[in-house]
């Protein structure tokens, strides 16, 4: 009768510990979503804030013109001629084509302001013109061009969302025009491709990503060849060769101090050592990826030594056990398992370099290059870099770029981490 | 309640159990030690036709000593089992016949095991033929996480046993027959090892080990992991491998040391206690410890 | 690993499971002992009530013997009892069968009791000498199994030789009267039988010793003369 009681009393006390089991259950996953929310109300105000300024870039307002390519102007009466080509006076034909639609405009000052509607850029979309077609000489043809970065900007936000006028730093005058040739559909906004095409420049609306983008794939390209090879065999040798002793206990906790070490001491040593010692040039991928290689490189290290320890024992036992030399079990066993793990590893490593920026900045990285660079041995710049390169800058057509540079880093970043989880899909066995 | 065994039964099996050791100085109160009645390893633990020779092993982890002086032959086609308490060393002996303990630093073999005329300790024997010689089955079933033909080829591969496609070909079927699994798996030779059953995986593996066609195959507790039916299959395939193989086996059934083996060989805390011939040590062991472990006295 | 964890098996179970079995035949061997008992006295002293109730008994016996054949049978299956274990329970089994054996040749004299007393002769004095012999034999064999004594056994075996040669001498002298006296060869005839189920309940009871032995030694020592038996357990 006890016995029955006291299961009966055991049965009731757990019911009724259950209800407080399951409210504290309940309160620890709401801590979980709490937390998870959290992050992803960080991440939607990061990629808000940063979209909606950064969109605007992907689009250019274009002037349309009524160009004549009046040879006495530009001096120049061979279009053939690639000298005379270069030297010819396009700015000149711009302003007669600006003045004769703008005829009021007449002091000194106002023709400036007249003139600085279209970007000092678009005598280049000229000059190819009339390069690819001589025939256009003596000739009077509608030619859209690059409009300036301040009228790229008013005409962007003209009017913002309580419809007063916002002016940017364009004067009345020339806003009169602008809102002129707005009315006779001469001005457009187009796809920037310029934006994609070209490299640096001081000139917001002619600069352009593809030299930093080209700049940091090629320090990643030397980063990769240099630290994955180097990185799982310094971590094949330290799991499967070295012997337990003080001085690979010395290696190991320096491999771990390396990878907590701030990023600009990476700099300086490779300004020391290659640029210093070495005597490489500046702003060289060639040198950045050395330097981001230095970097990296505990962090693959210790990411590989992971993957190689969760590599089951008893396939090593199976390997050694058929006679198998301890070279042939690594190779045909050990890396090809572990090569998922030690693929994620590498590839956060390498979005890690690819972000960096602190130690681009100690070997001259941070130039400014207009040029797209071709070679590991061009002098370049990187993404990251140029983002901090235009975010100093007090122009604000350089403000929605600089978003808009991020953008792509983002888009950059996020296919290097889908690919890292696809190759692990792809590698991954389960044994 | 009183105890079957009465203070009488106790005496008659002390005597009964002492013939020609030192068995009959054990007082009562020695008694309360198990390891001091371990003394000179009692029975036949030499083959008249030996494979391998082992004398006077001792293995060191450290500082910590796993197995003292054990002498012991495995004769030509013969299957001696190893049973013994947990911890007891049988599979720490069993790992130094082809050295599988190298892989272990702190591990330090003394004595002599030899394979025929191969000194195995010697310091200028490479583990690698050595392994060829002597194969090894694990416990848990180990197949390679690639396909079926891979794994039993792999052996051969390495060993560079083949030179043509057809000639792997057929090593491989071979020894998938001589497992017993050839009927079972030929239509699926490029499916992965791992999505075979325990049974089959174990099998695998052994296939996996007399492709290289070893001499002796060491089988570390090899259906611990598996099923009864499963396990049937195997000691089978013991039987079988026993008229062209040198066997030993660790296992904790003693049941199946029982069914499989020719000779078992019983250790106690790292010491070889008694080896006789399998239906001598079931019947009637000769020492008082083998006795106790093999009724199921041992707390 | 003390003393008392080396008596014990693990399983508890399992030592009650062959306790109980040993006391069973222990019991049965009471209940053939006390048979035979019976069967002698109602021999020499012609109390066919005695007879009668050592026939009834029987049938308890052989009950008996069922019991421990279905008890040896579930602990084999089982437990796979092995060495000592294993010797145990395949030498109760044995031995269940002699002890049958035994209650049968029991019934045996009690019916021979019966028969002669129908005749209307008086008790037989003949069989008490070898009838004390073998209840002997079989009160020591019982002894030997509960105390696993193998000197006991031995004693039982050699008491057997003596039975032999007694029942040698008794057939002489019966067939002496015979041919002194041919009216009493029904009588004479009643008592070689009496006689002759006495000497093989004592071959029995050397039967059971001998299963004692290998139970104790592992030594099986049928079928071999008591000095080889002697020199095989090594106590020449």
């Amino acid at each position: 009768m006890t016995n029955s009681n006291q299961a009966l009393s055991t049965a009731e006390k757990v019911n009724q510990s259950l209800q407080k089991r399951y409210r504290a259950e309940k309160r620890f996953k709401a801590y979980g979503i709490g937390a998870i929310a959290f992050g992803l109300l960080c991440l939607v105000v990061l990629f808000t804030d940063i979209i909606s300024k950064g969109h605007s870039a992907f689009f250019q307002t274009y002037v349309k013109l009524e160009i004549t390519f009046d040879p006495v102007e530009m001096g120049l009466d061979d279009p053939s001629d690639t000298k005379q080509l270069a030297m010819a006076d396009f700015d000149s034909i711009i302003r007669n084509a600006l003045k004769e639609q703008f005829p009021e405009a007449s002091g000194r000052r106002d023709r400036r302001a007249l003139y600085a509607i279209v970007s000092n850029g678009a005598s280049f979309t000229l000059r190819e013109q009339l390069k690819d077609d001589p025939a256009l000489l003596n000739q009077t043809v509608s030619v859209w061009m690059l409009a300036d970065d301040d009228i790229d900007t008013y005409v962007k936000n003209r009017e913002d969302a309580d419809g007063e006028t916002f002016a940017g730093r364009i004067s009345e005058k020339q806003m009169g025009w602008v809102n002129t040739l707005i009315e006779n559909n001469q001005i457009e906004s187009r796809f920037n491709t310029t934006f994609f095409s070209s490299g640096d420049s001081r000139e917001p609306e002619q600069a352009g990503i593809l030299g930093a983008l080209m700049g940091s794939l090629l320090t990643l390209f030397v980063t990769i060849l240099l630290s994955f090879p180097i990185g799982v065999a310094a971590a094949v040798y330290l799991e499967e060769y070295a012997p337990q002793n003080k001085f690979t206990d010395f290696i190991e906790v320096n491999i771990n101090n390396l990878a907590a070490v701030p990023s600009i001491i990476f700099g300086l040593l490779g300004l020391a050592i290659f640029i210093g010692f070495f005597e490489m040039q500046r702003s060289l991928p060639l040198v950045g990826g050395l330097v981001l290689t230095l970097m990296t490189l505990p962090t693959i290290i210790i990411s590989s030594r992971a993957a190689i320890k969760a590599v089951p024992p008893s396939v090593r036992d199976a390997a050694l056990g058929l006679g198998a030399s301890k070279m042939q079990m690594v190779l045909h066993h050990v890396i090809p398992l572990a090569m998922p793990g030690m693929l994620t590893g590498a590839i956060i490593g390498f979005a890690q370099a690819l972000g960096e920026t602190a130690p681009l900045l100690m070997i001259g990285m941070v130039a400014f290059v207009v040029d797209i660079p071709g070679a590991i041995t061009d002098p370049s710049t990187a993404l990251p870099v140029q983002i901090f390169l235009w975010s100093d800058s007090p122009e604000r057509a350089f403000v929605e770029r600089t978003s808009a540079a991020i953008m792509v880093l983002l888009a950059v970043l996020i296919s290097m981490n889908t690919l890292a989880i696809w190759l692990r899909r792809r590698l991954e066995r389960r044994w | 309640m009183q105890a079957v065994n009465t203070p009488i039964q106790k005496n008659e099996k002390l005597n009964a159990n002492t013939n020609g050791t030192d068995q009959k100085k054990t007082s009562t109160d020695e008694m309360n030690n198990s390891a001091a009645k371990v003394g000179k390893t009692v029975g036949k633990p030499f083959a008249t036709n030996p494979k391998m020779t082992m004398r006077n092993v001792d293995v060191f982890y450290g500082d910590k000593q796993a197995i003292h002086d054990v002498s012991l032959d495995i004769g030509k086609n013969e299957v001696v089992a190893m049973i013994g308490p947990s911890g007891c060393g049988k599979s720490t002996f069993l790992r130094c016949l082809n050295r599988m303990n190298d892989t272990i630093e702190i591990c330090q073999v003394k004595g002599e095991i030899k394979l025929e005329e191969m000194d195995v300790y010697h310091p200028k024997q490479d583990v690698v033929p050595l392994r060829a010689r002597v194969g090894i089955v694990f416990q848990k079933p180990n197949p390679f996480p690639k396909s079926i033909y891979d794994n039993v080829a792999y052996g051969p591969r390495i060993h560079g046993l083949v030179e043509r496609k057809t000639d792997l070909d057929e090593i491989v079927e071979k020894s998938l027959r001589r497992a017993s699994l050839w009927e079972e798996v030929k239509d699926r030779l490029h499916a992965p090892g791992t999505g075979l059953s325990g049974g089959q995986q174990q099998r695998l593996c052994i296939a996996r080990t007399i492709a290289v066609s070893p001499e002796v195959i060491l089988m570390d507790e090899p259906c611990s992991a598996l099923d009864p039916i499963a396990t049937a299959k195997i000691e089978e395939l013991i039987t079988e491998l026993s008229e062209k193989f040198t066997i030993a086996i660790v296992t904790h059934s003693m049941q199946q040391a029982a069914r499989v083996s020719h000779r078992t060989a019983y250790f106690h805390m790292g010491k070889l206690v008694e080896v006789n011939d399998t239906k001598r040590v079931f019947t009637n062991p000769e020492h008082e410890l083998t006795e106790a472990y093999i009724t199921g006295r041992f707390g | 690993m003390d003393k008392k964890s080396m008596e014990r098996h693990i399983s508890h179970k399992f030592d009650e499971d062959l306790e109980q079995i040993k006391n069973m035949v222990l019991k049965m061997g009471g209940v053939v002992e006390q048979q035979i008992v019976d069967a002698v006295k109602a021999v020499e002293t012609a109390d066919s009530d005695l007879a009668e109730k050592v026939i009834r008994v029987e049938d308890d016996v052989d009950l008996k013997e069922v019991e421990l054949d279905e008890a040896c049978t579930s602990v084999l299956a089982c437990r796979q009892p092995a060495a000592s274990d294993l010797r145990m329970v395949l030498a109760i089994t044995k031995m269940t069968r002699d002890l049958e054996r035994m209650g049968d040749e029991a019934q045996k004299v009690a019916k021979m009791a019966i028969a002669m007393q129908d005749s209307g002769s008086k008790g037989y004095e003949e069989a008490r000498h070898i009838g004390a012999l073998v209840q002997k034999m079989v009160n020591t064999v019982l002894d030997a199994f509960a105390r696993f004594d193998v000197d006991q056994a031995l004693e039982v075996a050699r008491t057997d030789k003596e039975v032999d040669r007694e029942y040698k001498s008794a057939m002489r002298e019966i067939v002496t009267y015979m041919m002194e006296d041919p009216r009493s060869i029904t009588r004479s005839m009643n008592i070689l039988w009496t006689l002759r189920a006495i000497e093989r309940i004592g071959d029995h009871a050397r039967n059971i010793a001998e299963h004692v032995i290998f139970l104790v030694k592992g030594t099986d020592v049928r079928h071999t003369s008591l000095q080889e038996i002697e020199r095989r357990i090594g106590k020449a």
